[in-house]
């Protein structure tokens, strides 16, 4: 026994020295490696085995050792894993190594069988090691637990599609996406599918209810690569980690110990989410996993955690060792910008302002560049500015400037004519330009003659008055003034019904009239212009000259004929504009009567106003009724009850459509309308129905009806009425004759 | 200056011109190298101790490498029994407090050794640095290692032999570049340790253990902190050594149960025990890859 342990301490001895000679020089490591792997195989003692199973873990993860010496020693080691593990081993440290090898093992295994299908021996091995560990995984210790995580991790990375670049295939990552759809070994629908189930059970630990900490950590600390690498999974396994809430896993009692995993998993949680999201901050989840870390945070506050009421408010730092006050203060550690001294002799603004030694920086055109690539460019880099760093290049500028003021003070003006004055073309300048621009120019413009003192204290300049324009000028400007806004109208009333009621709706009374810009603005613009901008203007005109209407044409009526012109190019579609332009002219006109009608009490003589709601109100009545039809019926209800005032003429002519014989009962109940609704107008109206019940045959009925219900007492219902129904079979026979009468008259 | 006396002792046993490795006699049992291969008569007693001198790996991480993890590297190194242990900043440069508040002394991780920093503060303002203690601890740093390591650049598994030539203190063990357990001394590094450690990719298939101990960053916190830490260490190697026995075949009847536990699995509840012990350090923990 004696002898066997000291034996053991000599062996343990030497593999110690041979493992100090590699890790001083990894060339000699597959000599070691393989004069080690005889002593350490599954029949040596139990120190050997942890012995040697630590060392091949540390071997095929240094990253002192080339991947390509690592899979050429690879064969070998996997027999004396396999036939270790297959034991079959039960020490937990030794087998804890082995996965650990094997995690490390397996992509550059599989990266070899890519390359050499014809080695399947070691396939085979790589494989039963693989199921092995699968099998333990459930059953081992934590300790192995642990490591069979990080080894399926490691299978997922592998058996998932990684990014590829067809350009350098030696540096592409291993991945199934370097794998030959028609390998001999490797099956690729069968490792996707083998790498989909492992991450499930991977995954499944944040679905459990009453998961280890010591699992949850080492899955969560193991996925990062695999979001950042594997584009196909990262979703599935952020939405795995968001549905997980390490409080749940608290326990009854909450013993200290149950505080610490529960603490533990919730910031190891946030710890990977914070990673992903600094890594891409455009993360499609990136809303929801800091929503999801607030509520961590927030129900580990509830749940456990009662540490945080244990403790204090932070102490000040005695030392200023603190980070987040050593930020600000380190003005210091940066290197200053270097501000180079200006060239002597004349310099011009760009080299003022170059603060780059760079050539090729300080020679490159900006305007080279895209607008819009610029404001990509320039909008960060703005937000970003270092404020120390910022001022100390404003500083270096200033140095440079006032020292240049200096020289150019010390330097007596060289006296020059005034020749050049043309340069400088004084009109433009505008008068109240800041003194030291002046100055600036001046002080580095190249041209010595601008040093001129006196040119510098140019007077102000005015423009001079246009000459005065005709009044045909004026009101042909005017026009096309007017015509240009009519544009707008067009352009921008594309849907006027649907938006104008949209707007209202949004709107309500608050509304400003014209505040919008849309259509309807436009129209109050035109209106509010026609009607009252040039009130009172008129009065004058119609006192001094009475005579002839040559000066009729004034720019509101212009704008009114363009307006009725307007209207009636597209009556059904335009009538609210109508409406509204008559609304203001009645309102204007009652404003005008109002005020002539103050200043005439002082005055006391006669005056007139000229009032021009019934003129066009008629005039757009007159212009659209030839084209009424019977279906215009809402249309034309809607323009008669909206108009600010119906007058007797304006009766008229709505009696007038009884003319036609299909217009009848749009007559009638258009009069019927305002009998009803608009009580100021009823007697007007009852009258027109009365008319037109006696002038036409065709609308009795209808309009017998409306006269029996408002009017019974009408002289004209009560003869009809007994002969009502012989009237109904005469008609029929005269309305053939009667018709082109009515249409005639 | 408040570390004077242990500093003291620390110089005593390391002489300050680091030559070539100088193994002190329990290091033999540490790490058994060549030395042990001499005397292998000794065979059962070595046995024995072989199991009992197992060691987990340490690593200290604090922002700067200077103070809080280079305490806790000092007190794991020099333990009565010494762990391997390597230590690391996580800053983006290793900042240490200067005349003023906005005027740090700043360097490069890697790149400077504690000697330089010395000598560069000992020539600036002997007084003031001697008198905030920035002296001492670069004194005490640079007895321990050449100089400030980031986290960041460390490759994981990349044989540090060099290191235990170089004479740092305890870096016997820790030749394979790989450790068992990273202990933060401040929530920050944790974070940036677990962060890194994922974007490293986990390429060594291993797991460690991620403790964060939070300690504040001044000398005396830093003193307390060490201790704490190294009784953290000493509890988690006991777990380890006794994993290790259990499941030793000759040893199949040396422990049933709860001793049969893994090492790995009982870490929650060892840190919450020693959480009880010092509730003013409040840990965190994970497992990650290297």
């Amino acid at each position: 026994m004696a002898q066997s342990t000291g034996n053991l301490v000599d062996q343990i001895a030497q593999l110690n020295a041979a493992r100090t000679l590699v890790l001083g020089d990894s060339a000699f490591y597959p000599q070691i490696v393989n004069g080690v792997l005889p002593i350490i195989g599954a029949r040596s003692r139990l120190e050997l085995r942890r012995w040697g199973a630590e060392f091949l873990a540390e071997t095929f993860s240094s990253p002192a050792l080339a991947p390509a010496q690592k899979e050429q020693l690879a064969a070998t080691a996997l027999q004396t894993l396999r036939e270790t593990l297959e034991l079959p081993e039960k020490d937990t440290v030794t087998l804890k190594h082995i996965v650990e090898a094997a995690a490390s093992l397996y992509p550059l295994v599989f990266r070899h069988i890519i390359n050499h299908p014809e080695d399947s021996t070691v396939w085979e091995n790589m494989t039963a090691i693989k199921d092995d560990i699968l099998r333990r995984w459930d059953t081992s210790p934590f300790s192995v637990k642990v490591c069979c995580i990080k080894f399926v991790q490691r299978v997922v990375q592998v058996q998932t599609h990684g990014l590829t670049d067809p350009r350098r295939p030696e540096q592409n990552e291993t991945s199934l996406a370097i794998v030959p759809r028609n390998h001999s070994l490797l099956s690729l629908p069968y490792l996707e599918a083998e790498a989909s189930g492992l991450l499930d059970r991977l995954l499944s630990v944040f679905q459990e209810d009453a998961s280890d900490p010591l699992l949850v950590n080492a899955t969560l600390n193991s996925l990062a690569i695999l979001i950042r690498t594997r584009q196909s999974i990262g979703n599935k396994i952020i939405n795995a980690i968001l549905s997980f809430v390490p409080a749940r896993q608290a326990r009854t009692p909450v013993t200290p110990a149950v505080r610490v995993g529960v603490k533990s998993m919730e910031r190891t949680a946030r710890a990977l989410m914070i990673n992903i999201m600094k890594r891409n901050p455009s993360h499609p989840l990136a809303s929801k996993m800091q929503q999801h870390i607030e509520r961590l945070m927030q129900s580990r506050i509830e749940t456990v955690d009662d540490s945080s009421k244990k403790r204090g408010l932070p102490i000040e730092p005695t030392d200023g060792l603190d980070n987040s006050k050593r930020a600000k203060l380190d003005a210091e550690s940066p290197p200053l910008i270097k501000v180079s001294p200006l060239p002597p002799g004349p310099v011009s603004y760009s080299q003022l302002y170059t603060l780059t030694d760079d050539t090729g920086l300080s020679s490159f055109d900006v305007k080279q560049l895209p607008v819009d690539l610029l404001v990509k460019i320039v909008v960060p880099v703005l937000a970003r500015v270092d404020q120390s760093v910022l001022q100390q290049a404003v500083d270096g500028v200033r140095m440079r400037y006032q020292t240049l003021q200096k020289q150019q003070a010390a330097q007596p003006p060289p006296a020059t004519g005034e020749e050049e004055d043309d340069d400088y073309e004084p009109e433009y300048q505008p008068m109240d330009v800041a003194e030291p621009a002046a100055e600036q120019e001046d002080a580095l413009s190249a041209e010595p003659v601008d040093l001129q003192p006196d040119l510098v204290s140019l007077g102000p300049f005015v423009l001079p008055q246009p000459p005065p324009l005709s009044e045909n000028e004026a009101a042909e400007i005017g026009r096309s003034a007017v015509g240009r806004v009519f544009d707008m109208l067009a352009s921008s009333g594309v849907a006027p019904n649907t938006g104008k009621g949209k707007g209202q709706q949004h709107l309500g009374f608050s509304r400003l009239a014209g505040s919008t810009f849309d259509r309807d603005a436009w129209v109050t613009l035109l209106t509010r212009l026609a009607t009252r901008a040039p009130a009172g203007l008129e009065v004058d005109n119609k006192k001094n000259d009475q005579d002839p209407s040559s000066k009729r044409s004034t720019i509101s009526d212009s704008i009114r004929e363009t307006l009725y012109r307007y209207i009636l190019e597209d009556f059904r579609g335009r009538v609210n504009v109508g409406i509204m332009w008559l609304n203001e002219e009645w309102y204007n006109d009652r404003i005008q009567m109002k005020f002539t009608a103050s200043q005439r009490a002082e005055e006391d003589e006669e005056s007139s106003v000229p009032l021009h709601y019934d003129q066009w109100s008629l005039r757009l009545l007159d212009g659209f009724l030839p084209y009424l039809d019977s279906r215009d019926t809402k249309i034309f209800i809607r323009f008669l009850s909206e108009i600010p005032e119906v007058t007797i003429p304006i009766t008229k002519r709505v009696a007038s459509l009884a003319k036609d014989p299909e217009r009848v009962n749009l007559c009638i109940q258009s009069l019927l309308y305002l009998i009803m609704f608009r009580p100021p107008a009823r007697e007007m109206c009852l009258n027109a129905v009365e008319d037109v019940y006696q002038t036409y045959e065709e609308s009795r009925p209808a309009a017998g009806k409306v006269l029996a219900r408002w009017r019974p007492q009408s002289t004209a219902v009560q003869q009809a009425q007994p002969e009502q129904q012989s009237t109904l079979v005469s008609r029929t026979v005269e309305s053939e004759n009667n018709t082109p009468v009515a249409n005639g008259a | 200056m408040a570390y004077g006396p242990r500093l003291a002792s620390a110089g005593t046993a390391t002489p300050d011109p680091p030559p070539p490795p100088p193994p002190p006699p329990e290091s033999a049992m540490a790490a058994p190298t060549e030395t042990e291969s001499s005397d292998g008569t000794a065979a059962a007693p070595i046995q024995e101790q072989q199991s009992d001198s197992y060691k987990l790996r340490f690593c200290t991480v604090c922002a700067s490498n200077q103070n809080r993890s280079m305490e806790a590297h000092l007190r794991l190194s020099t333990a009565p029994s010494p762990f391997p242990v390597i230590s690391f900043g996580t800053g983006s440069l290793v900042r240490l407090p200067g005349p003023s508040i906005t005027q740090p002394n700043v360097y490069n991780f890697n790149t400077t050794s504690y000697s330089q920093m010395y000598e560069e503060l000992f020539s600036k303002d002997e007084r003031l640095y001697r008198n905030n203690g920035l002296l001492n601890m670069l004194e005490r740093n640079r007895n321990l290692k050449w100089g400030p390591e980031r986290f960041q650049d460390w490759v994981p598994g990349m044989p540090r032999v060099d290191h235990v030539s170089k004479g740092d203190k305890g870096a016997l063990g820790t030749e394979g570049g790989v450790v068992d357990v990273i202990i933060t001394c401040e929530e920050r590094c944790w974070d940036a340790v677990v962060d890194d450690l994922m974007n490293k990719g986990s390429l060594l298939n291993r797991p460690v253990h991620v403790f964060n101990v939070d300690i504040k960053d001044n000398h005396e916190e830093a003193l307390v902190g060490g201790k704490a830490i190294l009784e953290l260490a000493n509890r988690l190697n006991e777990a380890a050594v006794q994993e290790r026995k259990a499941n030793n075949p000759e040893g199949w009847e040396n422990g049933t149960g709860e001793a049969r536990r893994s090492f790995d699995e009982k870490v929650p509840e060892i840190l919450a025990a020693w959480q009880e012990k010092w509730p003013n350090l409040p840990a965190l923990w994970t497992l990650a890859w290297l």
